[in-house]
């Protein structure tokens, strides 16, 4: 909660977003009026004629429920990560195990927010600790300001060439056997 | 520092009362919940259950019809039926308050007799908030919750 997912979502759409916003109780660990609790939903258009749904989902894990029903629908993921949270290396770790799915069967992008307000840990960090747990697997680390169109752009392109790219080279291995 | 209002004692203590109450006056009434806007259990009726997923699962479908209504541009959503062939959910906000109840009746009663009793309840514990807030003034909502 916090890493700004709601916030990309509707700088990025180009459609008005459908959010579902509540007052949020729990103030006391992160500090803004509303959280999300059933999902967010945009679209962007790209090269002007591919549709791309944008779903934003609840960070907590208590709406686990509803990451299994956005699961099944999706292609790829943009893992947004607060980088002033506690310990933000280990929770980019487990919501990776998490959405494992998602890896093995499109994509997986990791954009790291807040960094301008919590310089550590860098980069290097994020990218050394995904290869160490997911050995092979190829996750792009970026830091983003989510309220940023461009940036939220990039790292959705990111993702759409990791999809791609993923899947093209599947193609040649399955014809090379 | 305010504590959240699911971990606020007067409020669970008021949370169960009125379920236990609404048990009272209807035997069709055979799970209710009433949990913040956000998700986090207040009250549960069989108390012995685990709300904490349930309670999501309603903050979710709330928000969802509040996201229909809107973009339907028809206003606020009032309440939520889920009906089956066993029984009916009824789900509705507490008037005034970031806060849900939602129950689940068997088919014995009928829609409106069920929406009625939930309907009633929901004001009750508008009220009983109310007054547990003025004996309590530490008790607020989460948007009041800046003044510590």
């Amino acid at each position: 909660m916090g890493a700004g997912k709601t916030t990309a979502i509707q700088a990025v759409s180009e459609i008005d977003v459908v959010s579902t916003e509540a007052s949020n109780s729990e103030r006391h660990l992160v500090d803004k009026p509303t959280t999300t609790v059933a999902l967010d939903y945009g679209e962007i258009l790209v090269d002007g004629e591919e549709k791309i749904r944008l779903y934003g989902i609840p960070g907590q894990r208590r709406f686990d429920f509803m990451w299994a029903i956005l699961k099944r629908r999706a292609q790829g993921m943009v893992l947004l990560v607060n980088n002033d949270a506690p310990d933000p290396v280990a929770e980019m770790l487990a919501y990776l195990d998490d959405f494992r799915e998602l890896y093995d069967r499109g994509g997986v992008v990791v954009g790291i927010s807040r960094s301008d307000i919590a310089p550590e840990p860098d980069l290097a960090t994020y990218a050394d600790a995904i290869a160490l747990a997911h050995a092979g697997k190829v996750v792009p680390v970026f830091t983003v300001d989510p309220r940023n169109n461009d940036d939220m752009r990039m790292v959705l392109l990111a993702l759409i060439a990791n999809i791609e790219m993923r899947a093209l080279f599947a193609t040649v291995e399955r014809d090379a056997i | 520092m305010n504590a959240a209002v699911h971990r606020n004692p007067a409020v669970i203590s008021a949370a169960s009362s009125i379920l236990d109450e609404m048990k009272s006056v209807s035997s069709s009434l055979d799970y209710a919940a009433l949990l913040t806007d956000d998700g986090f259990d207040i009250a549960r009726l069989p108390g012995e259950t685990d709300g904490a997923r349930f309670a999501s699962m309603a903050s979710s479908m709330q928000a969802l019809g509040d996201a229909v209504t809107h973009e339907l541009k028809i206003g606020n959503s009032e309440y939520i039926i889920i009906a089956s062939a066993k029984g009916y959910v009824v789900q509705l906000r507490v008037p005034g308050h970031p806060m849900v109840l939602s129950a689940l009746f068997d088919n014995d009663a009928t829609v409106g007799s069920a929406l009625a009793i939930a309907r009633s309840f929901v004001q009750k514990m508008a009220t009983l908030l109310t007054e547990t807030a003025s004996r309590e003034p530490e008790m607020t909502s989460p948007d009041s919750g800046k003044n510590l």
